[in-house]
């Protein structure tokens, strides 16, 4: 056992291989046009991956998450650092939070369109608010749990209040405001699918949903395995960011990745 | 006292907070005291006497309830880096390298890097961590992490250090060792320190005076002049006649049962009725328990 386990990588790929193992064997026992056996959805894989429109609907998506979770950071990072430090910001936007934050977003998808349409800006901004709830949340804790002293000590070398958020605040929280990172990351790619799959229009979601209308299961599950690769990877390449943007950092605790 | 050439001058100073349950809480009471230029005065008393609170207010980071405060002849509106405070809880930059805390205040008084460069040096040699500049401070020990918060101090400056229980979270023995460089480095260039602490030796060993504190509300009980010789080594003040007098009055003083419960109908003053037990308090002075 000690060999297999010290290589790295290996007992991920076997869990791979093993959940593609029993997808396999238990799709010929069904043997149910639903389920179509893994091999089949793999064989589609390359396909989806080799064809123009597939990779222009797969990049349509990324853009749009990129576009909706960048704005988030840019606006849930300071909401929160400023609830953390000011009473009345944190008075005035907790009820808010508590109120959007266990709504699905994307069950305000319908009335979103009703405003914005189907285009871009709806999906936007329902990837927008999925990231943002996190992050506010993460960068308020970070921002209220900066040690008082450490912000009298840079008030004593002469750091004014706004200065005081931006150097010191904002990097105190950092660790924590990375933890809601994450997991906005991970909201972000959900909310950016079942966006598309209501407003359907492009995307990776209307890639799914237009397979699944057409019967062509294995072209569905290869979506799916495509979505969760993708994933897979924003998360591993995050992670490798956060270790290497925080490796200062006090390990305080595990993160656990949450979902709406 | 001459207050005159007084550099910190504090008259007639009370504190009131507000607690949770809506009362106001006395945490000092009429304080008047006068630390001269280059003097180190301790503040010594029980837990929650309001000793750091004094401290705060001094620094700028608390605003006094009544009275007056003035820091070289100048009332005090704030922090600033005339008074340069070190924390019990070290308060680092945990972004930053040693180096990078040390050069911090420097580079925010607009001084050019490599003129903050090099001061940060000498000052990381002073306080004995040279080849740790590039160490962040979760790779440091306690003693270690205060070493670079008494550098980080120093390099900007300032012409009083307000120290709050610095070596409280230390060990007995790098708490002492502590004690021995701050003089050391004290005796350079004198600055004027008001100092923290609820350990008589500590206070007796570096102060010139020592200023007792009542328990809730805090009100100077007395003031003690230290009159030792310096430079003091602590090896030969152990067996100084005078130095065990002046620790045992001092304990003495802080042992008052009076002190120890709190006044049952004091004006505005909120009861504690929690009693620190001796032996904790004996073992918080050899620096065995981290509060």
């Amino acid at each position: 056992m000690k060999n297999i386990s010290s290589i790295p990588g290996l007992p991920p790929l076997l869990a791979c291989a093993g959940l593609l193992g029993v997808w396999e064997v238990a799709a010929r026992i069904i043997g149910i046009s639903g389920l179509p056996p893994a091999h089949e959805a793999l064989r589609e894989l390359p396909k989806i991956l080799t064809d123009k429109e597939s990779l222009l609907n797969i990049l349509d998506s990324m853009r749009r998450m990129l576009i909706g979770f960048s704005l988030a950071l840019i606006v849930a990072v300071p909401i929160g650092l400023m609830m953390g430090r000011a009473r009345l910001v944190a008075a005035f936007f907790n009820p808010l939070l508590m109120i959007i934050y266990p709504v699905p977003k994307a069950a305000l998808m319908p009335l979103i369109m009703l405003w914005l349409g189907v285009g871009d800006a709806s999906k936007t901004l329902v990837i927008f608010l999925g990231v943002s709830l996190p992050v506010i949340y993460h960068a308020y804790q970070g921002a209220r749990a900066v040690e008082e002293k450490m912000l009298w000590s840079a008030a004593a070398m002469g750091l004014g209040p706004a200065a005081r958020l931006l150097r010191i605040v904002f990097p105190a929280a950092l660790p924590e405001i990375m933890v809601g990172i994450r997991t906005g990351l991970v909201l972000a790619l959900i909310t950016m699918v079942t966006s598309e799959m209501i407003a359907r229009k492009q995307g990776v979601g209307d890639l799914l949903f237009n397979a699944l209308a057409m019967a062509q299961y294995e072209t569905v599950y290869a979506t799916i395995i495509i979505i969760g690769m993708l994933g897979f990877v924003i998360d591993a390449a995050f992670e490798k960011l956060r270790f290497r943007v925080v490796a200062w950092a006090e390990p305080t605790h595990d993160i656990a990745v949450g979902s709406t | 006292m001459e207050s005159a050439s007084s550099m910190i001058a504090i008259e007639r100073l009370s504190k009131t907070f507000e607690t949770t349950r809506g009362t106001s809480h006395l945490a000092l009471s009429e304080i008047s005291l006068d630390v001269a230029q280059g003097e180190f005065v301790s503040v010594l008393g029980p837990s929650g006497c309001g000793k750091s609170t004094l401290l705060y207010i001094v620094g700028g980071f608390v605003t006094p309830s009544v009275g007056a405060l003035r820091v070289a002849d100048k009332p005090v509106t704030g922090p600033g880096p005339d008074r340069g405070p070190v924390f019990q809880e070290f308060a680092l930059f945990p972004w930053k390298t040693v180096l990078g805390n040390v050069m911090y205040g420097l580079l925010e008084q607009g001084r050019s890097k490599a003129d903050a460069l090099a001061r940060a040096n000498a000052l990381i040699e002073l306080v004995h961590l040279k080849g740790y500049e590039n160490f962040y401070p979760k790779e440091l020990s306690g003693g270690m992490k205060q070493r670079v918060a008494i550098a980080r101090t120093l390099a900007y400056g300032p012409s009083i250090l307000l120290m709050d229980e610095p070596f409280g979270a230390l060990d007995a023995h790098t708490r002492t060792g502590m004690q021995m460089e701050l003089l050391d480095i004290w005796e350079r260039d004198r600055k004027t320190v008001l100092f923290v602490t609820h350990s008589v030796e500590e206070a007796v060993f570096l102060s010139d005076r020592v200023v007792v504190l009542t328990r809730s509300p805090g009100r100077i009980k007395e003031i003690i002049s230290i009159d030792l010789p310096r430079p003091r080594r602590r090896a030969e003040l152990l067996v100084d006649r005078r130095y065990q007098q002046y620790v045992v009055d001092i304990e003495k003083l802080m042992d008052d049962p009076r002190d120890v419960i709190p006044p049952p109908k004091g004006e505005g003053a909120e009861p504690t009725g929690r009693r620190v037990a001796p032996s904790d308090d004996k073992l918080r002075e050899a620096g065995g328990v981290a509060s």
